[in-house]
Protein backbone atom coordinates (compact mmCIF):
# COMPACT_ATOMS: atom_id res chain seq x y z
CA UNK A 1 0.00 0.00 0.00
CA UNK A 2 1.59 3.57 -1.08
CA UNK A 3 0.51 6.11 0.88
CA UNK A 4 1.70 9.80 -0.30
CA UNK A 5 1.61 13.09 2.18
CA UNK A 6 1.40 16.05 1.11
CA UNK A 7 -0.66 19.66 1.49
CA UNK A 8 0.47 22.42 -1.20
CA UNK A 9 1.62 25.12 1.73
CA UNK A 10 4.86 24.47 2.78
CA UNK A 11 5.45 23.88 7.09
CA UNK A 12 1.64 22.46 7.68
CA UNK A 13 3.40 19.45 8.92
CA UNK A 14 3.83 16.74 6.29
CA UNK A 15 7.27 15.62 7.38
CA UNK A 16 6.15 15.68 10.93
CA UNK A 17 2.97 13.22 10.14
CA UNK A 18 4.90 11.37 7.33
CA UNK A 19 7.31 10.09 10.21
CA UNK A 20 5.18 9.81 13.07
CA UNK A 21 2.37 7.41 10.77
CA UNK A 22 5.59 5.72 9.48
CA UNK A 23 6.66 5.05 13.29
CA UNK A 24 3.28 3.57 13.97
CA UNK A 25 2.60 1.72 10.74
CA UNK A 26 6.01 -0.11 11.52
CA UNK A 27 5.26 -1.54 14.85
CA UNK A 28 2.83 -3.54 12.97
CA UNK A 29 3.91 -3.73 9.20
CA UNK A 30 6.97 -3.58 7.40
CA UNK A 31 7.24 0.17 6.60
CA UNK A 32 9.91 2.22 4.30
CA UNK A 33 9.46 5.94 4.14
CA UNK A 34 10.11 7.71 1.15
CA UNK A 35 10.99 11.36 1.17
CA UNK A 36 10.30 12.73 -2.17
CA UNK A 37 10.88 16.03 -0.98
CA UNK A 38 14.02 16.33 -2.98
CA UNK A 39 15.38 19.98 -2.10
CA UNK A 40 14.90 19.71 0.98
CA UNK A 41 14.91 15.73 2.51
CA UNK A 42 15.28 15.92 5.86
CA UNK A 43 13.11 13.06 7.36
CA UNK A 44 16.22 10.63 7.80
CA UNK A 45 17.24 13.73 10.22
CA UNK A 46 13.63 14.04 12.09
CA UNK A 47 14.37 10.09 12.54
CA UNK A 48 18.12 10.14 13.39
CA UNK A 49 18.75 7.76 10.78
CA UNK A 50 22.56 7.25 9.23
CA UNK A 51 22.04 7.35 5.56
CA UNK A 52 24.28 5.74 3.14
CA UNK A 53 24.57 6.47 -0.96
CA UNK A 54 22.98 4.07 -3.09
CA UNK A 55 22.91 5.60 -6.00
CA UNK A 56 23.44 8.86 -8.56
CA UNK A 57 20.49 10.48 -10.67
CA UNK A 58 21.66 11.83 -13.68
CA UNK A 59 19.96 14.03 -16.76
CA UNK A 60 20.83 13.69 -20.07
CA UNK A 61 22.82 17.23 -21.81
CA UNK A 62 23.62 17.49 -24.96
CA UNK A 63 27.11 17.41 -26.36
CA UNK A 64 28.33 19.08 -29.54
CA UNK A 65 30.54 17.76 -32.44
CA UNK A 66 31.82 21.16 -34.27
CA UNK A 67 33.34 19.33 -36.62
CA UNK A 68 29.59 18.13 -38.27
CA UNK A 69 28.09 21.66 -37.16
CA UNK A 70 26.53 24.12 -39.67
CA UNK A 71 26.19 26.79 -37.11
CA UNK A 72 22.79 27.14 -38.33
CA UNK A 73 21.62 27.89 -34.78
CA UNK A 74 18.18 25.60 -34.76
CA UNK A 75 19.11 23.69 -31.44
CA UNK A 76 19.28 27.18 -29.58
CA UNK A 77 15.71 28.60 -31.48
CA UNK A 78 14.26 25.07 -29.88
CA UNK A 79 15.72 25.48 -26.52
CA UNK A 80 13.26 26.64 -24.31
CA UNK A 81 15.43 26.65 -21.12
CA UNK A 82 17.33 29.46 -23.11
CA UNK A 83 20.21 27.12 -22.16
CA UNK A 84 21.60 27.12 -26.26
CA UNK A 85 23.05 30.86 -26.88
CA UNK A 86 23.93 30.81 -30.84
CA UNK A 87 25.11 33.92 -32.30
CA UNK A 88 25.44 33.93 -36.23
CA UNK A 89 29.14 32.45 -37.39
CA UNK A 90 29.72 31.17 -34.00
CA UNK A 91 29.14 27.78 -32.81
CA UNK A 92 26.52 27.78 -29.95
CA UNK A 93 27.76 28.43 -26.80
CA UNK A 94 25.93 25.58 -23.94
CA UNK A 95 25.25 26.75 -20.24
CA UNK A 96 25.15 23.22 -18.64
CA UNK A 97 22.99 24.29 -15.21
CA UNK A 98 19.85 25.27 -16.98
CA UNK A 99 19.26 22.95 -19.19
CA UNK A 100 16.37 20.44 -18.07
CA UNK A 101 17.23 17.44 -20.31
CA UNK A 102 14.95 17.44 -22.94
CA UNK A 103 17.13 17.03 -25.98
CA UNK A 104 14.87 19.12 -28.22
CA UNK A 105 18.30 20.19 -29.63
CA UNK A 106 19.61 16.92 -30.43
CA UNK A 107 15.91 16.34 -32.37
CA UNK A 108 16.82 20.01 -34.57
CA UNK A 109 20.08 19.26 -35.10
CA UNK A 110 19.77 18.54 -39.10
CA UNK A 111 23.65 17.60 -39.33
CA UNK A 112 23.50 14.54 -36.36
CA UNK A 113 25.89 16.77 -34.46
CA UNK A 114 24.80 16.75 -31.27
CA UNK A 115 24.80 13.75 -29.07
CA UNK A 116 24.05 12.72 -25.63
CA UNK A 117 25.83 12.96 -22.69
CA UNK A 118 25.11 13.52 -18.88
CA UNK A 119 25.28 15.59 -15.87
CA UNK A 120 24.52 14.35 -12.39
CA UNK A 121 21.85 16.17 -10.96
CA UNK A 122 21.12 14.21 -7.70
CA UNK A 123 21.96 11.13 -5.19
CA UNK A 124 19.57 8.02 -4.01
CA UNK A 125 19.91 7.23 0.19
CA UNK A 126 18.90 4.60 1.77
CA UNK A 127 18.73 4.27 5.72
CA UNK A 128 17.51 2.73 8.85
CA UNK A 129 16.00 3.83 12.21
CA UNK A 130 12.79 2.88 14.33
CA UNK A 131 12.64 -0.09 11.99
CA UNK A 132 12.00 2.22 9.10
CA UNK A 133 13.13 1.79 5.47
CA UNK A 134 14.25 5.55 4.61
CA UNK A 135 14.96 5.85 1.31
CA UNK A 136 15.89 9.97 0.45
CA UNK A 137 16.15 11.57 -3.02
CA UNK A 138 18.20 14.89 -2.76
CA UNK A 139 18.29 17.46 -5.68
CA UNK A 140 22.37 18.06 -6.42
CA UNK A 141 22.46 22.22 -5.32
CA UNK A 142 21.71 24.81 -8.35
CA UNK A 143 20.22 21.85 -10.30
CA UNK A 144 16.30 22.78 -11.59
CA UNK A 145 14.65 19.24 -12.56
CA UNK A 146 13.51 18.00 -9.05
CA UNK A 147 11.10 16.39 -10.57
CA UNK A 148 13.08 14.08 -12.38
CA UNK A 149 15.26 13.20 -9.33
CA UNK A 150 11.55 12.34 -7.54
CA UNK A 151 10.78 9.93 -10.61
CA UNK A 152 14.03 8.46 -9.81
CA UNK A 153 13.51 8.11 -5.75
CA UNK A 154 10.22 6.15 -6.73
CA UNK A 155 11.73 4.10 -9.44
CA UNK A 156 14.83 3.10 -6.82
CA UNK A 157 12.38 2.71 -4.25
CA UNK A 158 10.38 0.37 -5.78
CA UNK A 159 13.76 -1.50 -6.64
CA UNK A 160 15.05 -2.00 -3.25
CA UNK A 161 11.50 -3.17 -1.96
CA UNK A 162 11.22 -6.03 -4.50
CA UNK A 163 14.09 -7.53 -1.87
CA UNK A 164 12.35 -5.82 1.55
CA UNK A 165 8.71 -6.72 0.35
CA UNK A 166 7.35 -3.48 2.66
CA UNK A 167 3.59 -3.86 3.30
CA UNK A 168 3.67 0.06 3.30
CA UNK A 169 5.26 3.09 1.76
CA UNK A 170 4.96 5.90 2.56
CA UNK A 171 5.79 8.99 -0.24
CA UNK A 172 6.84 12.05 1.93
CA UNK A 173 5.89 15.21 -0.98
CA UNK A 174 7.67 18.16 -1.44
CA UNK A 175 5.21 21.41 -0.97
CA UNK A 176 3.62 23.02 -4.03
CA UNK A 177 1.42 20.99 -6.45
CA UNK A 178 4.22 21.25 -9.61
CA UNK A 179 6.09 18.20 -11.13
CA UNK A 180 8.35 17.13 -8.24
CA UNK A 181 4.74 16.47 -5.96
CA UNK A 182 2.95 14.99 -9.24
CA UNK A 183 6.03 12.22 -9.37
CA UNK A 184 5.26 11.29 -5.78
CA UNK A 185 1.49 11.37 -5.91
CA UNK A 186 1.38 9.37 -9.17
CA UNK A 187 0.78 5.20 -8.89
CA UNK A 188 -0.39 5.88 -4.90
CA UNK A 189 -2.86 4.11 -3.22
CA UNK A 190 -3.82 7.07 -0.73
CA UNK A 191 -3.12 10.85 -0.87
CA UNK A 192 -2.98 12.61 2.85
CA UNK A 193 -3.36 16.53 2.62
CA UNK A 194 -2.15 17.71 5.74
CA UNK A 195 -3.19 21.55 5.73
CA UNK A 196 -3.42 24.18 8.98
CA UNK A 197 -5.91 26.34 9.95
CA UNK A 198 -4.90 29.40 7.69
CA UNK A 199 -6.07 30.72 4.52
CA UNK A 200 -2.94 30.15 2.53
CA UNK A 201 -3.27 26.48 3.68
CA UNK A 202 -6.32 25.95 2.50
CA UNK A 203 -6.17 27.74 -0.91
CA UNK A 204 -3.11 25.38 -1.27
CA UNK A 205 -4.65 22.82 -0.12
CA UNK A 206 -7.63 22.60 -2.71
CA UNK A 207 -5.19 22.94 -5.48
CA UNK A 208 -3.15 19.67 -4.22
CA UNK A 209 -6.27 17.75 -3.76
CA UNK A 210 -7.77 18.96 -7.37
CA UNK A 211 -4.80 17.12 -8.45
CA UNK A 212 -5.63 13.86 -6.40
CA UNK A 213 -8.95 13.83 -7.66
CA UNK A 214 -7.49 14.16 -11.20
CA UNK A 215 -5.45 11.22 -10.84
CA UNK A 216 -8.73 9.80 -9.36
CA UNK A 217 -6.77 8.90 -5.95
CA UNK A 218 -8.57 8.76 -2.83
CA UNK A 219 -7.80 11.07 -0.62
CA UNK A 220 -7.97 12.78 3.00
CA UNK A 221 -7.34 15.70 5.11
CA UNK A 222 -5.18 15.95 7.99
CA UNK A 223 -5.53 19.26 10.09
CA UNK A 224 -2.41 19.88 11.80
CA UNK A 225 -2.68 22.79 14.39
CA UNK A 226 -6.18 22.62 14.24
CA UNK A 227 -6.82 24.31 17.66
CA UNK A 228 -4.42 27.21 16.60
CA UNK A 229 -7.11 29.11 15.15
CA UNK A 230 -10.83 27.20 15.87
CA UNK A 231 -12.99 29.71 13.21
CA UNK A 232 -10.68 29.10 10.22
CA UNK A 233 -10.58 25.30 11.04
CA UNK A 234 -14.66 25.18 10.43
CA UNK A 235 -13.93 26.90 6.88
CA UNK A 236 -11.54 24.00 6.49
CA UNK A 237 -14.49 21.50 7.76
CA UNK A 238 -17.20 22.45 5.50
CA UNK A 239 -14.84 23.33 2.39
CA UNK A 240 -14.20 19.20 2.87
CA UNK A 241 -17.95 18.02 3.53
CA UNK A 242 -19.19 20.60 0.70
CA UNK A 243 -16.68 18.58 -1.32
CA UNK A 244 -17.08 15.02 0.14
CA UNK A 245 -13.34 14.82 1.72
CA UNK A 246 -13.08 13.19 5.06
CA UNK A 247 -11.19 14.39 7.84
CA UNK A 248 -8.74 11.42 8.72
CA UNK A 249 -6.99 13.20 11.61
CA UNK A 250 -6.64 16.57 14.00
CA UNK A 251 -3.07 17.47 15.05
CA UNK A 252 -2.70 19.51 18.65
CA UNK A 253 -0.04 22.81 17.97
CA UNK A 254 2.18 21.82 21.17
CA UNK A 255 5.40 22.27 22.07
CA UNK A 256 5.96 18.23 21.73
CA UNK A 257 6.48 19.16 17.87
CA UNK A 258 9.08 21.34 18.33
CA UNK A 259 10.83 19.54 20.97
CA UNK A 260 10.38 16.41 18.76
CA UNK A 261 12.53 18.40 15.88
CA UNK A 262 15.34 19.59 17.93
CA UNK A 263 15.60 15.99 19.54
CA UNK A 264 15.32 14.22 16.35
CA UNK A 265 12.80 11.92 17.54
CA UNK A 266 9.39 10.68 16.80
CA UNK A 267 6.66 13.30 18.88
CA UNK A 268 5.32 9.53 20.35
CA UNK A 269 8.82 9.04 21.89
CA UNK A 270 8.45 12.96 23.04
CA UNK A 271 5.05 12.32 24.17
CA UNK A 272 2.80 9.09 23.87
CA UNK A 273 0.06 11.26 24.10
CA UNK A 274 0.02 11.16 20.35
CA UNK A 275 0.19 7.77 19.54
CA UNK A 276 -3.44 7.43 19.94
CA UNK A 277 -4.35 10.17 17.28
CA UNK A 278 -1.82 8.59 14.78
CA UNK A 279 -3.24 4.99 15.42
CA UNK A 280 -6.53 6.52 14.69
CA UNK A 281 -5.31 7.83 11.59
CA UNK A 282 -3.95 4.45 10.38
CA UNK A 283 -7.39 2.83 11.07
CA UNK A 284 -9.31 5.94 8.93
CA UNK A 285 -7.04 5.22 6.48
CA UNK A 286 -7.27 1.54 5.69
CA UNK A 287 -11.64 1.74 6.04
CA UNK A 288 -11.34 4.64 3.56
CA UNK A 289 -9.19 2.22 1.05
CA UNK A 290 -11.42 -0.78 1.76
CA UNK A 291 -14.20 1.80 1.01
CA UNK A 292 -15.77 2.15 -2.64
CA UNK B 1 45.10 47.38 -31.38
CA UNK B 2 44.31 48.59 -34.23
CA UNK B 3 40.77 47.56 -34.27
CA UNK B 4 38.44 46.60 -31.32
CA UNK B 5 35.10 46.36 -30.79
CA UNK B 6 34.09 46.33 -27.08
CA UNK B 7 30.98 45.92 -25.09
CA UNK B 8 30.56 47.71 -21.64
CA UNK B 9 27.68 47.45 -18.88
CA UNK B 10 26.86 50.82 -18.31
CA UNK B 11 24.50 53.20 -15.60
CA UNK B 12 23.46 55.59 -18.86
CA UNK B 13 23.37 55.75 -22.37
CA UNK B 14 26.61 58.26 -23.07
CA UNK B 15 30.41 57.72 -22.68
CA UNK B 16 30.12 60.43 -19.39
CA UNK B 17 28.35 57.09 -18.07
CA UNK B 18 29.68 55.14 -14.91
CA UNK B 19 30.46 51.81 -15.61
CA UNK B 20 27.26 49.38 -14.17
CA UNK B 21 29.09 47.05 -11.18
CA UNK B 22 26.58 44.36 -12.60
CA UNK B 23 26.96 42.72 -16.25
CA UNK B 24 23.84 40.92 -16.53
CA UNK B 25 21.17 43.40 -14.85
CA UNK B 26 22.93 46.83 -16.06
CA UNK B 27 21.26 49.72 -17.73
CA UNK B 28 22.62 49.74 -20.85
CA UNK B 29 25.49 48.36 -23.01
CA UNK B 30 27.97 50.37 -24.57
CA UNK B 31 29.42 49.04 -28.04
CA UNK B 32 32.41 50.95 -28.72
CA UNK B 33 34.72 50.90 -32.08
CA UNK B 34 38.25 51.46 -31.08
CA UNK B 35 40.43 52.46 -34.35
CA UNK B 36 44.40 53.67 -33.90
CA UNK B 37 44.09 53.81 -30.43
CA UNK B 38 40.90 56.29 -30.16
CA UNK B 39 37.33 55.65 -30.16
CA UNK B 40 35.95 55.88 -33.74
CA UNK B 41 32.37 55.74 -32.62
CA UNK B 42 29.71 54.20 -30.20
CA UNK B 43 26.27 53.38 -29.70
CA UNK B 44 24.15 52.21 -26.77
CA UNK B 45 21.79 49.34 -26.32
CA UNK B 46 19.18 48.88 -23.74
CA UNK B 47 19.69 45.61 -21.63
CA UNK B 48 16.19 44.28 -21.81
CA UNK B 49 17.39 41.90 -19.96
CA UNK B 50 17.88 43.66 -16.89
CA UNK B 51 14.24 43.29 -15.33
CA UNK B 52 14.44 39.47 -16.35
CA UNK B 53 12.90 36.89 -13.42
CA UNK B 54 16.02 34.94 -14.21
CA UNK B 55 18.62 34.06 -16.94
CA UNK B 56 19.86 37.62 -16.26
CA UNK B 57 23.44 36.45 -17.22
CA UNK B 58 22.52 34.29 -20.25
CA UNK B 59 20.43 36.78 -22.11
CA UNK B 60 22.59 39.85 -21.53
CA UNK B 61 25.63 37.49 -22.96
CA UNK B 62 23.44 37.19 -25.93
CA UNK B 63 23.01 40.59 -26.50
CA UNK B 64 25.95 41.12 -26.44
CA UNK B 65 27.73 38.32 -28.15
CA UNK B 66 25.67 39.38 -30.98
CA UNK B 67 26.87 42.57 -31.20
CA UNK B 68 30.03 40.55 -32.23
CA UNK B 69 32.30 42.21 -29.80
CA UNK B 70 36.02 41.70 -28.80
CA UNK B 71 36.16 42.33 -25.47
CA UNK B 72 33.66 43.15 -22.43
CA UNK B 73 34.62 45.64 -19.73
CA UNK B 74 32.41 45.16 -16.84
CA UNK B 75 32.67 44.94 -12.33
CA UNK B 76 31.08 41.93 -11.77
CA UNK B 77 29.12 38.78 -13.84
CA UNK B 78 27.88 35.62 -13.14
CA UNK B 79 29.31 32.28 -14.00
CA UNK B 80 26.35 31.71 -16.41
CA UNK B 81 28.06 34.64 -18.53
CA UNK B 82 31.26 34.28 -18.15
CA UNK B 83 31.01 30.77 -19.60
CA UNK B 84 29.06 32.06 -22.68
CA UNK B 85 32.14 34.41 -23.34
CA UNK B 86 34.68 32.00 -22.42
CA UNK B 87 33.00 29.81 -25.33
CA UNK B 88 33.02 32.56 -27.57
CA UNK B 89 35.98 33.63 -27.00
CA UNK B 90 35.14 37.08 -26.15
CA UNK B 91 37.91 38.64 -23.58
CA UNK B 92 36.34 40.26 -19.48
CA UNK B 93 38.25 42.92 -18.57
CA UNK B 94 37.75 44.72 -15.16
CA UNK B 95 37.38 48.31 -15.37
CA UNK B 96 35.70 50.96 -13.10
CA UNK B 97 34.61 54.26 -13.27
CA UNK B 98 33.62 56.51 -16.52
CA UNK B 99 33.47 54.87 -19.19
CA UNK B 100 35.74 57.69 -21.19
CA UNK B 101 38.43 56.80 -18.78
CA UNK B 102 37.92 52.92 -18.69
CA UNK B 103 38.40 52.98 -22.44
CA UNK B 104 41.38 54.84 -22.24
CA UNK B 105 42.75 52.49 -19.51
CA UNK B 106 41.86 49.50 -21.57
CA UNK B 107 43.86 51.12 -24.69
CA UNK B 108 46.88 51.68 -22.71
CA UNK B 109 46.64 48.29 -21.59
CA UNK B 110 45.99 48.96 -17.84
CA UNK B 111 43.48 46.77 -17.47
CA UNK B 112 42.66 43.78 -15.60
CA UNK B 113 42.01 40.57 -17.57
CA UNK B 114 38.93 38.73 -15.78
CA UNK B 115 39.81 34.43 -16.05
CA UNK B 116 36.91 33.70 -13.36
CA UNK B 117 33.45 34.78 -12.76
CA UNK B 118 33.58 37.16 -9.99
CA UNK B 119 30.34 35.69 -7.91
CA UNK B 120 27.20 32.84 -7.32
CA UNK B 121 24.92 33.38 -9.98
CA UNK B 122 21.72 35.72 -9.10
CA UNK B 123 24.29 38.04 -7.03
CA UNK B 124 23.25 40.81 -9.01
CA UNK B 125 19.25 40.31 -8.43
Amino acid sequence: MKIAVTGGKGGTGKSTVATSLAVEFANSKKTMLVDADVECPNDYLLLSAKRKKYSNVYQPIPKWDFKKCVKCGKCAFVCKQNAIVFVKDKFPAFVKDVCIGCKACIVACPNNAISETKKQIGTIYTGKNHNIDIITGELKLGELASGEVVASVREKSDEINKKLNSEIMIIDSAAGIGCPVIASLVGTDYIIGVTEPTPSALHDLKRVLYLANHFNIKHGIIINKFDLEKSFCSKIESYAKKNKIPIIGRIPYRKDFVDSTIKMKPVIEINPEYKEIFQNIIKTIKKEIIRI
Amino acid sequence: MKKTKIAISSTGNNLESEVDARFGRCSYFLIINVEDKKIKDFKAIENTAKAQMGGAGISAGEIVAKQKVDAIITINLGPRAFSIFDQFKIEIYHGEGKIKDVVQELIEGKLKKLSNATGPQHAGL
